[in-house]
């Protein structure tokens, strides 16, 4: 019978249910495991809606936050951060002919959105109006947030002898104005309140009975169970038969009823679908069934599956993933399906429905609990003459009219003026400051690309270096041309076109490198060519032997005999570790270094050459020398190096590694899907290096000049270290090249770790250079350390051009580098394939970060210190909550939540041609979700799209240029800083265009 | 005699330090000026430093001498019955437990100055965990039972505000109360014991109940008195381990940020119940009714706690109750008498699962790293589980573990439920009762703000 069970569980695609869940499963986050984690825009169920109006909407039916909170919006205002200039640019964008109409008598329509977009009006109902009202200063004085002139109203006042007393009575006359005004208009419109879903809902509303808290601890329980991959010494027996099949053998015992005083029903109705032989889907229906849900074509049932669904959406959300990509969890004998988790939660739910009716003393039927609910839900109350006063008289001081004036109002007037006050609500006037602030983040970095002098490296180059886009990457090779100014660098997605599953010496299992979007289909080994021999052998050994005893310490630990054998006699011994990485990080980070190069495979090379071998996962093992050739083709075209050609190129993948970091891979390369890229870059060298690649390369007309060699490496980016693969095969000639490469990137690499160190409280502002590294490697060490890097944090811009335009631009980290030569593609096709790599992943990254902040603990998953890893799969909160999604307020504090501005080089109907046929670019592009913008190095100018199509872009500040090198602008210094040119001290020469000298005002 | 002069200077600059330290954030805070980040950090660095260092050499330099000496600081009020005097009992077995305390809470002040560097509550956790050391050190080093009571509450207190450090959310203030609601009976019975220690011994000096065996009978604590003290004894020291039937808080309590958590559950609180137990051995050993109570509710709890752990699938539950199985077999051997084995045995556990919750958010990184050193996945064993060979045994059994025995429902319906009923019942009672006495009252709206103008 149950067998029975689990095989309707995967089958039915045409049922009607099935489509609805389909449908209602896009609403859920769509992160997979953790330690895979992969950037992507929270709200992509949303991307058919223009942005604006898609993160009001999610935030309606999501609970969360669309923008920042207003008070943010307001400091940044103070701040300088938010220009007026852009707020009006912005009004009279937004109200185009309708801003001149004449509200109330009181003025403009833009006037007087203007007036309560720059200085709002404080919400305040109920119990809390009447304190503000008591207890503040607000009915004795005039607001003093408002500038004079909105003050005039007042401005007697200051003649007269006591002062005070007349302010006093002036704003409580307007106040009584505006009392009788409100009391003499019409009735007020109701705002239509959204009616309870769910049976809880109504319950809540109606008698504060929350059932959810009932049932969610036991079945998150059940749950995390069900889908551990791991941490659990004992699995769940009978995984395989589904979690509605699984959970019918499980719960069918008496003993379910002890789940909580709540549970009295719930064996017996798992015994109802176990004796109905009902599956999944057979479960929900009869569950709707019973619980007065109509059948599945109908919208009330799609709103009701939802919002059980939203429930509990991290973990719905984890089962949907597991159920799409079930290749990406370890373990295999689980069939996880969303229906089957929907079954489970209805019938809790059905089992503390019963006991709640029996609480409230409901005898009937569940299906009619609804009904009956509904006729004891109190109506909404009515805004209150004090209530529908209070904006009135905000909006009589903003626009400086006396209690004279307020007099002659008619209920029209007030009728008019509310209905001004509904459309320019709360969240429109975060909305266009929101715009403003990001006009003006965007704005600096066009101004500061319109300026900047190209700058092209004259003769050939002494080395090349390739790295990912990633806008980490920008400070590294920002400080890699100051310290090696005849080095040229290029940016290309850090998977370098090699897409393959790859497998470490030292890996148990290969692992996909490449973009989220391609399913590999070559696999490639990490072999030990002399693993064989002593040093070999003896080093895997030792590897083992330390795995083991690892593995039997973490197990022992937790049983009764062994654990208190081992806590007795060894106890005392943890004291060294705990000792060394809380208080000495560094220290315990080289001892890690010496003992893993200590144990490490010995000389590995990677196994390229296409094998015969069936591989363990792809469909092939290795590359065949044509698609060498094409790889390396790709790439060398996509950066533009194809003629001056230097002896060395570095191609520099990235990764991360930190302690005590479960979102560690959040901080990996995201074109690697989240793994680290030095195999990739090792790769890409050693297929431009070959012979025969070579060879077929010189055949379709693209020359290597024979004394170049590639040198793959990887770059940590936590740590600052930079490990290059492979380079003992460097030849005698290159060697020279290769030395000066590394003394630069050893130079590179601690200047940057200071630049880092600007952005971290904890450090000093004026910290020494020479302490910097080791501090970036104390925290990649740390035990206690909930901020290793801050990842993509600050991303705004991504520059999708020569490097030649932003080189010697100080970019603050902010900006995604992707190198493209317009002069060389003048059908667009390379364009089309950048872009189509790039924007994605950049959107993605952006657009995760922009909801983690602005909602940090509703799209992202709240403050680090109290996560609890639960299934190998993501963390809780605490003891038990739902599964926390999005990143973590340590991750994302010092970021701005701005659109990414995506600036093209190249011509105008290029890069609109290239958008128009990519439809998932065209979508983000349209419904603005990245800001798009063409720089034409030939004239110079800027177009950015806007809604009427491309605007040049009329450069406002003046681009400052710096003397020195990037330390001498940001040492000292906290915060986001502006772009600035930074020459070196003996190139600066006074220049044509107004730029000068020196830090800008 | 002579030796004792340093010994009592070094105990209270033991003790006296991080009750400075404590009384110094907690002030500043109340009168809402607390310090900046960076001085709180040090201070506590420094103050648990010293702590840690004074009680260390009186460890060294008394410890191995043996015997057990009462320091007296003074009384502060006196009654017609003797009165209420700071006074510690130190011992080998006290100042080895303190000085771990203080380590311990070293390591932790400084793991948690970085970890909640930026954190709005961080100067809360500071003297909360200032509160906590001082309590530890009261608790090691009591030598009557006023200071033991006084150290236990702050224990007691400090765990509960710290489970409930994220206040913003609602899950952790339900677990907090739920903490201190079984901390409170707890609390209950240890206070009965010590009324009724003063009542049969007619002091409350604990030198009678930790001083040996021969204290103990000639103090007249024998037969039946020893067994009731030594029973309530017990119920404090389960409530505060997590011993059977209270076991459920313990899960519960993993709320607060990953050090508190570690300093608590893993290292320091879930031992104060052992530590007093090994103390209060002297007593239990006239009392083999209690001791055998203790024995069996040890066992119990470390084959439940065994069993439940075994299934957790999120690493604080999983820790939590690997804490347990350790300390129910710890309270196993007190009971059978093997003292120097528990406490090794405790100290041991208190450094080690430190070490592993403090590392618990490493848990993917470790258990990947073992996989590729292995060079396979670890196996998946279900080990005794497959034991059980009946399926239906099986499938109970899991569920009992994975319900962790049920004792959450048990305690809302035995304890919970009838409290809130009569709780309600005397609520309907007051309002009745008001309504009847008092003259009926509205709500004063002041409308509009006409009769506002003078």
């Amino acid at each position: 019978m149950s067998h029975h069970a689990s095989s309707r569980e995967s089958s039915a695609p045409d049922h009607p249910l099935t489509r609805v869940i389909d449908r209602l499963a896009q609403l859920l986050p769509a992160q997979g495991p953790i330690s895979i984690f992969i950037h992507h825009n929270t709200l992509h169920a949303f991307e058919h809606l223009p942005f604006e109006e898609a993160v009001e909407r999610a935030a309606d039916r999501l609970g969360r936050e669309p923008y920042l909170p207003e008070s943010r919006y307001r400091e940044k205002l103070a701040a300088g951060r938010i220009l007026v200039r852009d707020v009006e640019a912005l009004l009279v964008e937004h109200l185009g002919a309708s801003g001149t109409q004449d509200v109330a008598g009181v003025g403009s329509r833009l006037e007087l959105w203007r007036a309560i977009v720059l200085h709002g009006i404080p919400a305040a109902t109920g119990r809390e109006l009447l304190w503000i009202l008591d207890e503040t200063a607000s009915l004795s004085r005039f607001r003093t947030d408002l500038p004079a002139n909105a003050r005039s109203a007042s401005a007697a006042l200051s003649e007269s002898d006591d002062p005070v007393r007349e302010e006093r009575q002036a704003v409580r006359r307007l106040w009584n104005a505006c009392i009788e005004a409100v009391g003499g208009a019409g009735e007020p419109a109701l705002p239509a309140a959204a009616a309870p879903v769910r049976h809880r809902d109504w319950l809540r509303a109606v008698h504060g009975v929350d059932t959810d808290a009932w049932i969610h601890p036991p079945l998150i329980r059940f749950l995390a169970g069900y889908l551990d991959q791991g941490l659990a010494h004992w699995s769940m027996p009978d995984r395989s038969r589904g979690i509605h099949g699984c959970f019918l053998e499980i719960y069918h015992s008496p003993l379910a009823a002890q789940c909580g005083h709540w549970a009295r029903s719930l064996p017996w109705h798992v015994a109802g679908d176990r004796h109905a032989g009902r599956g999944a889907l057979g479960s929900i229906e009869h569950s709707l069934t019973q619980l007065g849900v109509p059948a599945a074509d109908n919208d009330e049932c799609a709103d009701f599956l939802g919002a059980e669904l939203l429930a509990l959406q991290g973990w719905a959300g984890i089962v949907h993933q597991i159920e799409g990509r079930p290749d990406r969890v370890p373990a295999r004998d689980l069939t996880v399906t969303l229906r089957g988790y929907l079954a489970v939660r209805l019938l809790f739910e059905r089992a503390a429905l019963d006991e709640a009716a029996r609480q409230l003393g409901f005898r009937g039927p569940l299906s009619e609990l609804r009904a009956w609910l509904r006729n004891h839900l109190p109506a909404p109350p009515a805004p209150t003459a004090l209530e529908r006063a209070w904006p009135l008289f905000h909006v009589a001081q903003l626009c400086g009219l006396d209690a004279s004036m307020v007099d002659q109002w008619t209920a029209r007037h007030v009728a008019e003026l509310e209905s001004e006050l509904r459309e320019l609500d709360a969240v429109r006037q975060r909305r266009i400051l929101h715009q403003a602030f990001e006009r003006a983040i965007r704005h600096r970095l066009y101004d500061a690309l319109v300026h900047h002098a190209p700058r092209a490296l004259p003769g050939r180059p002494a080395f090349q270096a390739v790295f990912c886009i990633d806008e980490r990457e920008e400070s590294f090779r920002r400080h890699l041309e100051e310290v090696e100014p005849a080095c040229e660098t290029f940016g290309t997605p850090g998977f370098f076109n090699v897409a393959m599953y790859h497998k470490g010496a030292s890996d148990a299992h290969p692992r996909p490198l490449c973009p989220v979007a391609i399913r590999p289909a070559h696999y490639v080994a990490e072999i030990e060519p002399e693993g064989d021999r002593l040093t070999g052998r003896s080093r895997r050994l030792q590897r083992r032997a330390a795995g083991f005893l690892g593995y039997n310490v973490h197990l022992g630990s937790r049983l009764p005999v062994r654990g208190a054998l081992l806590m007795t006699a060894f106890g005392w011994v943890a004291l060294v570790p705990l000792v060394l990485r809380v208080v000495f990080p560094w220290l315990s980070s080289r001892w890690r270094r010496v003992q893993e190069s200590s144990i490490g495979p010995v000389r590995t090379r990677l196994q390229l050459d296409r094998k015969d071998t069936p591989p363990p996962i792809g469909s092939h093992t290795g590359f065949t020398v044509q698609e060498m050739a094409d790889i390396v083709r790709r790439v060398l075209e996509d950066v533009g190096i194809v003629s001056s050609q230097s002896p060395l190129v570095l191609i520099v993948g990235h990764g991360s590694i930190s302690l005590n970091n479960p979102h560690e891979s959040a901080h990996d390369c995201g074109a690697c899907g989240g793994g680290r890229g030095g195999p990739n870059a090792r790769a890409f060298a050693q297929m431009a290096n070959d012979a025969r690649v070579r060879r077929l390369l010189a055949a379709e007309g693209l020359t290597i000049d024979p004394a170049t060699w590639f040198v793959g490496a990887q770059r940590n980016s936590c740590n600052n270290e930079v490990s290059l693969f492979d380079e003992d095969l460097v030849p005698p000639a290159c060697r020279p090249a290769l030395e000066r490469a590394s003394a630069a990137i050893d130079t590179a690499r601690r200047r940057e770790a200071h630049e880092r160190c600007r952005r971290f409280d904890a450090v000093p502002r004026w910290y020494p250079p020479v302490a910097a590294l080791a501090h970036v490697e104390g925290r990649a060490a740390d035990l206690a350390q909930p901020r290793p890097e801050y990842g993509h944090a600050t991303n705004a811009f991504c520059i999708i051009g020569r490097r030649t335009l932003t080189r010697g631009l100080f970019l603050d980290r902010r900006a995604f580098l992707a190198s493209y030569d317009p002069t060389r593609d003048e059908d667009g096709a390379i364009l089309a394939r950048i872009a189509a790599a790039v924007v994605p992943v950049v959107a993605g990254i952006s657009l995760e970060y922009y909801f983690s902040y602005v909602d940090p603990s509703g799209y992202g998953c709240g403050t680090k210190l109290p996560h609890n890893v639960t299934s190998l799969l993501g963390v809780m909160d605490g003891a038990q909550s739902d599964l926390r999604t999005g990143l973590p307020w340590q991750m994302v504090e010092i970021h701005e939540p701005t659109r990414l501005a995506i600036v093209v080089e190249g011509p105008v109907d290029r890069v609109a041609r290239v958008v128009q046929e990519n439809p998932d670019i065209e979508r983000l592009v349209r419904n603005r979700w990245i800001w798009l913008s063409c720089l034409d190095s030939e004239s110079g100018g800027l177009w950015e799209l806007r809604s009427t199509g491309f605007v040049q872009h009329t450069p406002g500040h003046p681009l400052a240029a710096v003397a020195g090198d990037s330390a001498s602008w940001y040492q000292g210094k906290r915060g986001f800083l502006p772009p600035v040119a930074i020459v070196q001290a003996s190139r600066l020469r006074p220049r044509a265009d107004g730029a000068k000298a020196g830090p800008p005002a | 005699m002579m030796s004792s002069v340093p010994l009592t200077s070094l105990v209270l600059v033991g003790v006296g330090s991080p009750a400075l330290l404590f009384a110094l954030l907690g002030g500043l805070s109340l009168v809402n000026r607390p310090l900046p980040e960076k001085w709180t950090g040090r201070l506590t660095a420094g103050s648990v430093t010293i702590s840690c260092a004074a009680l260390s050499v009186a460890l060294a330099a008394y410890g191995t001498t043996g015997g057990t000496r009462l320091l007296s600081y003074g009384a502060w009020s006196s009654s017609h019955e003797g009165g209420i005097a700071i006074e510690f009992l130190v011992d080998r077995l006290s100042l080895a437990f303190a000085a771990l305390s203080a380590a311990i809470v070293g390591v932790v002040s400084a793991f948690s100055n970085r970890y909640l560097h930026r954190e709005p509550g961080y100067n809360r956790y500071f003297v909360l965990l200032a509160m906590f050391v001082t309590g530890m050190l009261l608790v090691a080093l009591a030598g009557n039972v006023a200071v033991l009571f006084i150290g236990w509450e702050f224990v007691g207190l400090s765990s509960a505000l710290l489970v409930a450090f994220f206040h913003e959310r609602p899950a952790p203030l339900a677990n907090a109360l739920r903490v201190l609601a079984v901390y409170r009976i707890s609390d209950a019975a240890m206070l009965s014991a010590a009324v009724l220690l003063r009542h049969a011994a007619g002091t409350d000096s604990l030198s009678l109940l930790f001083g040996g065996a021969g204290a103990v009978s000639t103090a007249g604590l024998t037969g039946v008195n020893a067994t009731i003290i030594g029973v309530l004894l017990i119920i404090a020291v389960a409530g505060k381990s997590a011993l059977l039937p209270f076991s459920s808080w313990l899960p519960r309590a993993m709320e607060g940020p990953t050090p508190s958590s570690a300093v608590y559950y893993g290292s320091l609180s879930i031992h104060a119940g052992c530590f007093l137990l090994l103390r209060s051995a002297p007593l239990l050993e006239q009392a083999p009714a209690a001791r055998l109570l203790a024995g069996t509710l040890g066992a119990a709890t470390a084959v439940f706690a065994g069993i439940t752990t075994r299934v957790q699938s999120d690493a604080k539950s999983s820790l939590a109750y690997a804490s347990l199985t350790q300390v129910g077999i710890i309270v196993v051997e007190i009971a059978i008498g093997w003292y120097t084995i528990a406490f090794v045995h405790l100290a041991g556990h208190a450094c080690f699962r430190l070490l592993q919750f403090l590392s618990a958010p490493n848990v993917l990184h470790d258990l990947h790293g073992m996989e590729d050193a292995i060079g396979n996945r670890a196996s998946a064993s279900r080990g005794y589980l497959d034991l059980v060979t009946s399926d239906r045994a099986r499938r109970h059994l899991y569920l009992f573990a994975l319900e962790r025995g049920f004792l959450d429902s048990l305690l809302d319906r035995v304890v919970v439920e009838p409290f809130t009923r009569f709780a309600r019942q005397l609520t309907r009672l007051d309002a009745w009762l008001c309504d009847a006495v008092l003259p009926r009252r509205r709500p004063i709206l002041v409308e509009g703000g006409e009769d506002r103008d003078e």
